[in-house]
């Protein structure tokens, strides 16, 4: 085992050629382009190399030799590592999708804030310090708005004013709660924080908690704080829209989760969040419905497969937290899939309609059958993954006897069907009018075909997840095991 | 050889297959015919060499323990799977030639028989919903293989099938919160301890999921659109096979589950009644049609209620009737569906007011539609007389009288539209247009006389078909039952000899055939259809001596008013009224950046102000 290798490198590396591009732009554009990937590569081996360690002992890096509570110190558990697992292996795909992908922009830019987003998104999965979580969802956040108004058009500059707007309003609500928290308990350790939370009356540590809900809660897209997300979705590029919903609300919704799981006692606010996420659930793919741009679609889609995960999560239960967290994969595959497609469904007619889709698959098979077969693996058939999400969400409905629950979440896989289906007809019913023809490049087909075959041979064996997301789940659970080692370091 | 006959293999060769035929098309497409037969019959012969007693295959995926297995009961169906499809993808073979996207097709086509097998070898409720719902999307490709005009038909088709699914998932997952096991083993052992209402809920549940595949009233408002669309073989196995999975899951839902629904119980009354409502409105709508595939498709819808009925008056005869009828169904719906997919694929028609007198053009086409009718109609000496004797008789015996009159009714009633259908498309005057029609390929009309044979066959010896049935119903809780090769008998000591029936009929058919021959033998002389001078009057050219068109107006006008009420309306302005509010609710998300920060507002405001509501502590 290469001992070089340490959980710091999620977040140095990707922030230092995030700097670093700029330079390399004068020198070589294709340097700007490599570059990336060979980053992305790096963390995803990094990730893996650390992986089977995780599992057996969580990672804890202490940053500056300050030991806890008061240095900042890295976090690796198994929860951890699934997470930056799938994010670094995510993102790579996404480097391969974008790397032929037509950005018009210059193209440092547009890395340098692809690189920004993985570094915050890592960072707010690993850090052990609440404050430095705060940090790192700022830069998450700084470089998303950025991401949003890339194409620089009206739509995108309006799109990320909202998305700053709120993303404000989620940026003071974190900080003021952690200002509360600070000043009742002395400490940002969240392991230490959470020792010591006894000690802080229930009316204040409610107001945290709350504070904590709606300012994480607008980054996790809860509903009624999600208003930003279909702009911000469907007017970045569409390999951002990917990242958006495969690896930025991922972290936002782990940190709302660590937040609640460790540092509140979560029975008393579960049923909170199954009722909302049910309501995040049903809204969203209601309005999924008659919606005219194929991204918003996908957006409102992601923010109802978003209510799932909470939903499940506020089960509370071992099993709950593990289908939460098969969920989240399986969405993260599946949803950058379909944002993958749905880019070039786009780009190849020219128009961000559905209507303007007409035919689109009977001229470029290979990107329909994509879009195709990412529809029917959202919709949650087999063999493909999305289906043992919600098998095995609806499982631990039934275990906690919440019938309705599984009737309501039922009715909403059938609303995603029609409007999915009808997307997907189009692509292929109708007549096809005038287009130009042009070749989807290899890459992109290339980041389909791997997420494609992923959906499948989970759908197929979905013990590759499951056994990963057993023990994550239990670390979330495990309150006192986290504060053992997160507080003694190593 | 001997290591291929398990379950596991034959499932991996059946899905593979239809991956390989995709692949096989793209890479050599001339090699595919020989590659779509190899992976047709493979699989089939395999299950057919399959004993029944094979052992149980246990296996754990993805943290639950499955298990495949077989028993007389999955055995029946499994056979009737093989058989069906590997005759309608012959079939295929040649009606689908020179079509587009081939591969496309038969890897659904492959993947939908698959996936049967795989429901009827499940011992699991999670393999049974997996294989189901695998089955769903891979036929769903097939209705909408046409694409053009069949969107809503396969969007339909889609979300029926969806809620059906969705229905037998939550009835799946309610047990297992009981039982914390899925094999059926665990479920059968658990369910006598449940309450009766939780019972009925699964019940009910189950029968919903298991009653849109088999286009029970009122969910059977995908069924005619989406037979109708699909191509012809493919309609053949839909109607034939898939839509007796259904079928089959009512069989276990109702005996192996439910063996606390004593006969008599208000959800089998409710249950027998649907399928005598399905059986008669089904043949109703039938009469209408003007369009030959939309006949069938309500004559199956029909006939699979006579079918429900069966299984839901339960009885050890009504049962046996039912399965009978349901392996009945399988065969005669699919040669029918094949033989008028031949008249299709031939005239490109299958508007029953535009094709007439085929019959000496295509007469083998004809003969199998003949003996199809026949025994759709229960006649004898064919197959389709045998279930129906022993519906009526099993209705008569559990004292359903007013059952037998809607069933006897709607039996009835089938003669109006099965002569329309081989009277318009067969009989009646012959066309110019028609001159130049010839008979299918022998690779289609093998498999549909073949189907014909088989009619004839059970209508002999029903006995061939009753043995794996008594055996089937052992396993589903029913005592050894007696039964013989050829003989049907009646509480009243009655008892009908099929041989001695089929030998009279044959006699009287020969002695006919023969009288006629020597009484006319001399004077005959073959005519055209407009060769009437005889009658008085020399038909023009252009006259129209063919009665096929408006055929049962009388009767639609007689009708009409009481089918004004459709229940595909009811559920389309459902849908459409869903759909308006679905749109109304979009609206909150205005697309204004000030309302939406005012969300965030009020929902903080909410929270603290009803923080004691909300998470049991004040503020």
């Amino acid at each position: 085992m290469n001992l070089n290798f340490s959980p710091v490198h999620f977040i140095a590396v990707p922030l230092f050629a995030a700097f670093l591009l700029p330079l390399l732009g004068r020198i070589s554009q294709k340097l700007v382009t490599l570059v990336p990937g060979i980053v992305l590569l790096y963390l995803s081996a990094v990730a893996l190399t650390l992986f089977p360690q995780a599992y057996n002992e969580p990672i804890v890096e202490i940053i500056a030799g300050w030991r806890p509570p008061f240095g900042i110190t890295l976090v690796f558990g198994p929860l951890a590592a699934f997470l930056v697992t799938m994010i670094t292996l995510i993102g790579f795909v996404v480097w391969i999708y974008s790397y032929r992908f037509i950005i018009r922009a210059p193209l440092e830019k547009y890395y340098m804030l692809f690189m920004l987003l993985i570094a915050g998104s890592t960072g707010i999965i690993l850090t052990g310090d609440i404050f430095n979580l705060f940090v790192f969802l700022e830069i998450t956040a700084i470089a998303a708005y950025s991401l949003t108004a890339f194409l620089r058009d009206h739509n995108g500059a309006e799109a990320a004013f909202k998305y700053l707007l709120i993303g404000s309003f989620a940026s003071a609500f974190v900080l003021l709660a952690i200002i509360i928290l600070y000043a009742n308990v002395g400490t940002l350790n969240m392991a230490d924080i959470a020792v010591r939370m006894g000690d802080v009356p229930a009316k204040i540590k409610l107001t945290i908690m709350i504070l904590f809900i709606v300012g994480l809660g607008i980054e996790a897209e809860l509903f009624p704080l999600n208003g930003w997300a279909p702009d911000a979705y469907s007017q970045a590029p569409s390999p951002i829209g990917a990242v958006f919903a495969g690896i930025v609300v991922k972290a936002a919704v782990y940190a709302l989760m660590r937040v609640l799981f460790t540092l509140f006692d979560l029975p008393t606010s579960s049923h909170f969040l199954v009722v909302m996420g049910t309501i995040t659930l049903l809204i969203a793919e209601m309005s999924a419905m008659r919606q005219q741009q194929i991204k918003r679609m996908l957006a409102f889609s992601s923010i109802g497969q978003m209510g799932l995960v909470l939903v499940a999560f506020g089960l509370g239960t071992r099993e709950g937290i593990a289908a939460a967290l098969f969920l989240m994969f399986s969405h993260a595959i599946i949803k950058t899939l379909l944002f993958f497609s749905a880019g070039y469904l786009v780009f190849f007619s020219g128009f961000k309609n559905i209507s303007d889709l007409e035919g689109v698959g009977r001229e470029k098979p290979w990107t329909g059958f994509f879009f195709s077969l990412g529809a029917l693996a959202i919709i949650g058939l087999p063999p493909f993954s999305g289906f043992w999400g919600k098998f095995y969400l609806l499982i631990s409905a039934a275990n906690a006897s919440h019938i309705f629950l599984i009737v309501l979440i039922l009715f909403s896989a059938v609303i995603e069907a029609v409007y999915y289906l009808r997307v997907v007809g189009r692509l292929y019913f109708k007549k096809l009018h005038d287009i130009e023809i042009r070749r989807t490049p290899f890459t992109g087909l290339l980041a389909m075909g791997i997420l494609a075959i992923v959906t499948i041979t989970i759908g197929v064996y979905p013990d590759f997840i499951y056994e990963l997301v057993l023990p994550a789940a239990d670390e979330l659970l495990d309150k006192a095991a986290y504060l053992q080692y997160a507080m003694m370091g190593q | 050889m001997e290591q291929l006959l398990n379950i596991p293999a034959i499932l991996a060769i059946a899905f593979a297959g239809s991956i390989l035929v995709f692949v096989t098309h793209l890479v050599l497409p001339r090699l595919r015919t020989a590659v779509v037969l190899l992976l047709t019959l493979v699989p089939a012969y395999l299950v057919w060499q399959l004993p029944v007693d094979s052992p149980m295959v246990y296996f754990s995926l993805g943290g639950f323990d499955l298990s495949w297995g077989t028993n007389p009961y999955s055995r029946l169906f499994s056979l009737l799977i093989a058989g069906i499809g590997v005759l309608s993808t012959i079939y295929s073979l040649a009606f689908m030639k020179n079509k587009a996207r081939l591969g496309f097709f038969y890897l659904a086509f492959l993947a939908t028989i698959a996936a049967m097998y795989g429901i009827v070898f499940s011992q699991d409720l999670l393999s049974l919903f997996f294989f189901w719902e695998i089955m769903t999307w891979s036929s769903f490709l097939l209705v909408i293989y046409y694409r053009f005009e069949n969107q809503q038909a396969g969007i339909r088709y889609f979300v029926f099938s969806a809620v059906g699914a969705y229905a037998l998932l939550t009835a799946i997952v309610y047990l297992y919160s009981f039982t914390g096991d899925l094999s059926l083993a665990a479920t059968f052992r658990v369910i006598p301890q449940l309450s009766t209402t939780q019972l009925s809920w699964i019940t009910v549940l189950f029968l919903l999921g298991f009653g849109v595949k088999s286009a029970l009233m009122p969910m059977h408002v995908w069924a005619p659109d989406a037979y109708r669309s699909a191509p012809s073989p493919f309609t053949a196995l839909f109607s034939g096979v898939l839509s007796k999975m259904g079928v089959f899951g009512m069989g276990l839902v109702l005996f192996k589950f439910m063996g606390g629904l004593e006969p008599g119980h208000i959800i089998r009354e409710v249950l027998a009644w649907m399928g005598g409502i399905t059986a008669l409105l089904g043949t109703f709508y039938a009469v209408f049609q003007t369009d030959a595939k939309k006949l069938l498709a309500y004559s199956s819808i029909a006939q699979l209620g006579y079918i429900i009925v069966g299984l839901a008056i339960g009885t050890p005869m009504s049962v046996m009737a039912a399965i009978f009828l349901a392996l009945m169904h399988g065969i005669f719906k699919s040669m029918l569906f094949m033989g008028v997919g031949s008249v299709f694929h031939q005239t490109g028609s299958l508007d029953l007011n535009e094709l007439t007198g085929l019959i000496r053009r295509m007469p083998l086409s004809f003969v199998t539609v003949l003996m199809g009718i026949i025994t759709v109609a229960g006649v004898p000496p064919l197959g389709g007389f045998v279930g129906k004797w022993l519906l009526y008789e099993s209705l008569i015996t559990s004292n359903h009288y007013f059952l037998v009159i809607v069933l006897f009714t709607s039996s009835t009633a089938a003669f109006l539209y099965l002569y329309r259908l081989i009277f318009s498309i067969f009989l009646g005057q012959e066309e110019r247009e028609f001159d130049h029609i010839k008979e299918v390929s022998w690779v289609m009309w093998v498999p549909m006389l073949i189907l014909a044979g088989m009619t004839l066959v059970t209508g002999i010896l029903p006995g061939i078909f009753f043995g794996p049935i008594a055996e089937a119903m052992q396993y589903l809780g029913f005592p050894q039952i007696d039964w013989q090769m050829s003989v049907l008998f009646n509480p009243w000591g009655n008892q009908v000899d099929m041989l001695s029936v089929i030998t009279s009929i044959a006699t009287v058919f020969l002695l006919g055939l023969a009288f006629i021959t020597w009484k006319n033998f001399r004077t005959t002389r073959y005519v055209t259809t407009k060769d009437i001078h005889t009658s008085g009057e020399m038909p023009t050219e252009n006259e129209n001596l063919t009665y096929a068109i408006d055929f049962y107006r009388p009767f639609e006008r007689a009708a009409a008013p009481i089918f004004k009420y459709k229940v595909t309306r009811m559920y389309a302005s459902f849908a459409e009224n869903a759909e308006h509010l679905f749109d109304l609710l979009r609206h909150v998300y205005t697309g204004n950046a000030q309302t939406y920060a005012l969300y965030v507002v009020i929902f903080l405001v909410i929270l603290i102000v009803f923080s004691g509501w909300i998470f049991g502590i004040q503020i």
